[in-house]
């Protein structure tokens, strides 16, 4: 019973349905729309995927979503980047301080963006290495896959930061 | 329409979108509501539309579709990790029509809200818009807040409001603060003119032949002598008188904080965002505590220290002056620079301190499991890690500290240098006294500290305003949850509980409960069964009015909650709840906490009902055992006994147990169960409970699944029923079986 069911591409048969959603066929039995969720959302991008049905129970999972046809690849990125919406800080334009908050100006991979954050522990977080999230009012997350990379004007403007 | 948000969308649509509409025959003034989204189809940061009239709705992303609103058999705003998804049902096929990031889910929650009375084909009315309107925006420049949590806009964020807010503290105090002001005065005064007296008077008119006071140096040293007295007296006074004044402010200020903290909502102290305001609550104080203490009296002190500094040393001799002030700039610009730096390590200095004491704490903590499974070794690198980044920063901050400053004192003595150049050279021209070259070298030094503290005043002050806005802002948040001010009294709660067409959510546009509808007679015990996250607790929680609801009523008695008096209300229902709570203080006052005029019998006397009496009396102690962070550690029963002692004590005529009896052995268990028999008799019982043998008392059970009641019966009725209790039973006796197996 509690053993991992895990499904592979040959057992299972993904496909967009109409309405834009992901449906999965396994054998007999058809999900019109299921879900991807990661186990490891900032460590393994690609591993252990839950595929949930709409009442979000676990269907199984896909241990690898890479050993899929490319297709069906491209139908997972985009699933799960609708799900773990999260733009990549380029270039940082400007961070302005004031009352408490810092107001910043960047270029994510999904265009530029202005935002604000609150000046406290849990809006600027370093996880791991030089990697950073952060995370607006509105509880939005940017990522800064790596600060080291940033080129140094950015760098200068996040520095006291870290 | 009367919605700012919506009304704006409205206005603004792009000309392709006028067109498509025009084409349908649509116009502007049919459409109802609106919202408009940040990503395009792509996933892209770009934008989209939502509309809708009384018929149809419109989505317009990069091309734009038209449903009849009777085609859409239901709309609805799914969230996803940091955005959402506005999902319809059409034809039993659910159809993404657009995504949004969390910047608009608030906006596409009140459009999916306003679209379901549309759909029902009800009229909006004013009030249908008001929901999340003004308190969005800055009412004085119209601006949308960018934080919805706290109501700041940073264009007309007013600190000078603020600052004579903080002010506004001090009046009470004025003759101190006469006598401080005096003080500073008198100190600033003495400050400048000491440098003159070791300068002018000394080298020229006592030290020089012919001079005005010359060889009367015993006078010289009285007079000296006087004048440090003076000062140290001065700078007593005005320390003691500052000291005390800035505690007293700081114990006003903190007192009406703590005031204002009891006096919120569950609701504030739950919500993320507030919650770090009150994190940082204490932080705040301290900063106003340094702004009382050193920032303000120094900004006079300072300010004219160098007023004074200036005037004396351009009457002296202007071109000297110059001179002395000229690298002085340079200096400043130079420590403006470095400091930050400094001050960014010995953070990273602090935090990785901080971090190694973690993992001390950590480790020595759970040495059990770190023998248990062998770990030493892997504690030691874990350690050793962090242990490294310290050594690494304690290292540049001694290098830094060790290279920086020895340059910086070298380009003060240069500057140093470059005064006494001059001046020596306007001494031997005979264009001035070797006494005012003195001077003037004491002033030059002099200016540097008071220079320095005024260019970083400007961060200092607004961090000052941010952190007295903060705490305004909690004494000025008005509670979600106030008795109104005609609130009926009512001593004596018969305990008839009508929940009636209740709806509710913690968040807005995110409903934990739906629709609920039934009632409970006084005296009758009503089980609440259902998984995890099924919204028991949230009953609970509306029950006792921890949080109110927006829609539908709970009436007690026939009365609203919302219309009882909230004190009568909160005195007569008794919660167990399975996290029990003791505070600092004797067993005997933790008993008494909701009853603090309790006598000792009735005290004794509940503990007996509670199956407490007997393990409190085998402590030394007894009921004056002290409880909290250096008393006695109660075990789990133990604790959870101190709290039903508390209920029982309390009297309540409703009585919420939530997982009471969860996480207890057997033994225990049977005890305590007891106990809650004995609590229960007589009183309207709202019991939550897992372990379904434990509500076998229950008169009627409600089970909750996703929010809404699925079942309402006697034990029998459900069993007869086969319904979701039947099948949890089963489940549970399986369970059981196994147990007993093994």
């Amino acid at each position: 019973m509690n053993e991992i069911k895990y499904i592979t591409s040959e057992q299972g048969e993904f496909y967009k349905n109409t309405g834009g959603f992901l449906g999965l066929k396994i054998g007999e039995k058809g999900y019109p729309r299921v879900s991807l969720v990661r186990s490891f959302p900032y460590t393994h991008l690609h591993n252990f995927i839950s595929i949930r049905d709409k009442e979000n129970n676990e269907i199984g999972i896909i241990e690898d979503i890479l050993t899929f046809p490319e297709n069906i690849i491209e139908l997972f990125n985009e699933e799960l980047n609708r799900r773990y919406f999260l733009p990549i800080i380029k270039n940082i334009y400007s961070v302005k301080e004031e009352y408490g908050y810092s107001y910043w100006n960047v270029l994510t991979d999904l265009g530029n963006k202005k935002f604000t954050i609150r000046r406290d522990n849990y809006s600027f977080i370093n996880v791991k290495d030089n990697r950073v999230m952060v995370i607006d009012v509105d509880g939005n997350r940017y990522e800064i896959s790596d600060y080291e990379e940033l080129d140094s004007k950015s760098y200068r403007l996040i520095e006291l930061m870290l | 329409m009367s919605n700012i948000i919506m009304d704006e969308v409205i206005n603004n649509l792009p000309e392709n979108i006028y067109q498509i509409l025009k084409l349908n025959k649509i116009e502007k003034k049919d459409l109802l509501i609106a919202a408009k989204g940040d990503l395009d189809s792509d996933g892209n940061y770009g934008a989209s539309w939502v509309l809708a009239t009384a018929t149809d709705m419109i989505v317009a992303t990069e091309k734009s579709l038209i449903y009849h609103i009777e085609d859409i058999e239901d709309l609805s705003n799914e969230k996803v990790i940091a955005g959402g998804l506005l999902v319809a049902t059409i034809a039993g096929l659910d159809s993404i029509l657009c995504s949004f990031s969390n910047t608009c889910a608030r906006d596409f929650g009140f459009f999916v809200k306003l679209f379901k009375k549309l759909k029902e084909g009800k009229e909006l009315s004013p009030e249908d818009f008001e929901d999340n309107e003004m308190p969005m925006f800055c009412p004085k420049c119209r601006t949308r807040y960018d934080d919805p949590a706290r109501k700041i806009c940073p264009k007309c964020f007013d600190k000078r409001a603020i600052f004579l807010r903080v002010m506004s503290y001090l009046p009470k105090y004025k003759i101190e603060l006469f006598f401080m002001l005096l003080c500073m005065f008198a100190s600033s005064i003495l400050n400048i003119a000491i440098p003159y007296i070791g300068g002018n008077i000394l080298f020229d008119k006592v030290l020089k032949a012919g001079g005005e006071y010359y060889g009367e140096i015993v006078f010289f040293i009285m007079l000296m002598f006087v004048i440090k007295l003076v000062a140290t007296a001065v700078s007593i006074i005005y320390g003691r008188i500052n000291s005390s004044l800035t505690a007293r402010v700081i114990f006003d200020l903190k007192t009406e904080i703590f005031g204002a903290l009891q006096r919120l909502s569950l609701s504030f102290y739950n919500n993320n965002q507030t919650g770090t305001l009150m994190n940082n609550v204490n932080g705040d104080a301290m900063h106003l505590q340094y702004f009382f203490h050193d920032g303000a009296p120094y900004f006079i002190v300072n300010f004219i220290t160098m007023v004074g500094i200036f005037v004396v040393m351009i009457t002296m001799n202007w071109k000297l002056a110059l001179i002395t002030i000229l690298p002085i700039p340079i200096i400043i610009y130079i420590l403006k620079g470095f400091f930050p730096k400094l001050l960014v390590m010995f953070n990273r200095m602090f935090r990785r301190g901080g971090n190694l004491n973690s993992i001390i704490n950590d480790s020595l903590n759970g040495s059990r499991v770190v023998k248990a499974f062998g770990k030493e070794a892997s504690e030691v690198s874990r350690f050793s890690k962090t242990n490294d980044g310290v050594y690494q920063i304690n290292m540049d901050l001694g290098q830094m500290v060790q290279t920086a400053f020895p340059l910086l004192y070298l380009m003060m003595g240069f500057s140093g240098l470059i005064v006494w150049g001059y001046g020596s050279w306007l001494v031997v021209n005979g264009e001035m006294t070797f006494g005012s070259l003195i001077t003037f070298t004491g002033y030059g030094a002099m200016l540097i500290g008071p220079l320095q503290f005024m260019t970083q005043i400007t961060q200092w002050w607004s961090d000052c305003m941010n952190s007295a806005s903060r705490i305004f802002e909690i004494m000025d948040t008005v509670p979600e949850v106030e008795e109104k001010s005609d609130a009926i009294r009512i001593p004596s709660i018969k305990g008839n509980v009508e929940i009636k067409d209740v709806s509710f959510g913690y968040e807005p546009n995110n409903p934990v409960l739906h629709n609920l509808n039934f009632k409970v007679n006084s005296g009758e015990m009503i089980g609440i069964v259902g998984h995890s996250g099924a919204g028991k607790s949230t009953l609970t929680n509306i029950i006792t009015r921890l949080y109110d609801v927006k829609e539908g009523a709970i009436n007690i008695d026939g009365i609203n909650i919302k219309d009882l008096s909230l004190k009568d209300l909160h005195s007569q229902i008794g919660m167990v709840l399975q996290e029990t709570f003791l505070f600092i203080g004797t067993v005997a006052e933790n008993i008494a906490y909701a009853k603090p005029e309790a006598t000792m019998k009735e005290i004794i006397e509940a503990a007996k009902v509670a199956n407490a009496h007997d393990f409190i009396l085998e402590l030394p102690e007894g009921y004056d055992t002290i409880i909290g962070s250096r008393g006695k550690n109660f075990s789990g029963g133990e604790k959870q006994r101190i709290s039903i002692a508390r209920a029982v004590l309390l009297n309540p005529n409703i009585l919420i147990l939530d997982e009471a009896t969860a996480s207890l052995d057997t033994e225990t268990e049977k005890l305590i169960q007891e106990a809650l028999e004995k609590l229960i008799k007589g009183r309207t019982t709202f019991a939550i409970a897992h372990r379904l043998s434990t509500l076998r008392n229950a008169d009627r059970l409600v089970v909750i699944e996703k929010g809404k009641i699925e079942e309402l019966g006697t034990h029998e009725e459900l069993i007869r029923s086969k319904g979701t209790y039947y099948k949890l039973l089963q489940k549970q006796k399986e369970a059981l079986k196994l147990q007993g197996v093994s």
